[in-house]
């Protein structure tokens, strides 16, 4: 009577390893939503209205195909954040969404290897021919690594909640803007 | 994993359950009174299947074995934050009321909590003002639990257990 999500792809970098969320990654998940570091991605939230956002995470894979992976250190498998292709009802248009979630994480370039290696796969392998990441204007870290991978900013976006987010365009899947 | 009564078959949830538990959101029976933007149903919606895979068991979705149409999401609830484990049930429209299909569904998803699922109890948080809900209990053989703490303000614990259903 298991019940498992199928067909999640594994996805490994140099450091790191992208692979389906599990019911153990979610302490990490909340201490990050819990935090004021989750401020530019409708947080902070308390632990309950945060395991509903990890199940949305889940059930997106279920509903979608893909959704965001957990990218996991490669070594010990440990859940530093996530990283992938998000698509949730209202969205603009899809989208490559990142997160860190221990502080500890930052500064490394994790984020930057994961949403690299998820954005490669939303162009492989899912065929998306464009994609753009949704940055609050106030979120200066995310924007610093949209601009590292190359991203331009376009106009405003108002999700259904009133709150806005920058539209940044990565590069094509040839590597044009 | 599924459960079947005489006029329903209860089951996962599947992404094509989306239209009909969109429509239910957009009405007023939905969340206290409140019609629900879709974007947010959405995220609930998808919430369903992510229960379902950290949990190993959550809400089916009822599905009526003469139409084949999806009414409702019923059963075994037990997200972070609540203090015990749940029985919820939810009709989605109201013209399906008063034909017995809530009672047949929840009566066979607290058999199968509290049978194949193993749990030892099980409640339902209704809103005091829930009369139609309360009276489901009632006919399940819940009973008040005044001393049970309860997650949202407003509501009353009913308790769940074998030997109680008439």
């Amino acid at each position: 009577m298991t019940v498992r999500l199928e067909g999640v792809p594994v996805i490994e970098t140099e450091r790191l390893r992208l692979r389906a969320p599990r019911a153990g990654d979610f302490a990490a998940c909340a201490d990050f939503m819990a935090s004021d570091r989750a401020l530019h991605i409708g947080g902070p939230l308390e632990r309950p209205l945060a395991w509903r956002a990890f199940c949305h995470l889940t059930g997106h894979w279920v509903l979608r195909g893909y959704s965001m992976f957990v990218f996991a250190d490669r070594a010990t498998d440990a859940p530093l954040g996530m990283a992938g292709p998000w698509y949730p009802e209202g969205w603009p248009e899809p989208e490559i969404g990142w997160s860190i979630w221990p502080a500890a994480a930052e500064g490394k370039g994790l984020a930057r290897e994961a949403a690299s290696a998820a954005l490669e796969f939303a162009y492989r392998s899912l065929g998306w021919t464009t994609a753009i990441s949704l940055i609050a204007d106030a979120n200066s870290r995310s924007q610093a690594l949209a601009r590292r991978m190359g991203c331009l900013p376009e106009g405003l976006f108002t999700f259904p909640t009133g709150s806005t987010a920058r539209i940044w365009r990565h590069p094509g899947p040839g590597g044009q803007a | 994993m599924k459960v079947e009564t005489g006029r329903l078959i209860l089951r996962q949830p599947r992404p094509e359950d989306w239209d009909a538990y969109r429509a239910y959101r957009r009405s007023p029976r939905s969340s206290l009174g409140r019609a629900v933007a879709d974007g947010e149903a959405w995220t609930h919606f998808a919430a369903f299947f992510g229960h379902w895979q950290l949990r190993g068991f959550g809400r089916f979705v009822a599905q009526r074995r003469d139409t084949g149409a999806p009414i409702g999401h019923f059963g075994p609830f037990f997200p972070e934050g609540h203090p015990e484990r749940e029985i919820t049930w939810t009709l989605w429209d109201a013209a399906l009321e008063g034909q017995g299909y809530a009672t047949e569904a929840a009566r066979a998803v607290v058999d199968f909590a509290l049978g194949t699922l193993g749990w030892t109890s099980a409640v339902s948080y209704i809103e005091r003002t829930n009369a139609r809900s309360q009276a489901l209990a009632a006919r399940l053989g819940a009973v008040r639990d005044p001393l049970a703490p309860a997650p949202y303000d407003g509501t009353d614990v009913w308790r769940h257990g074998r030997g109680r259903r008439a």
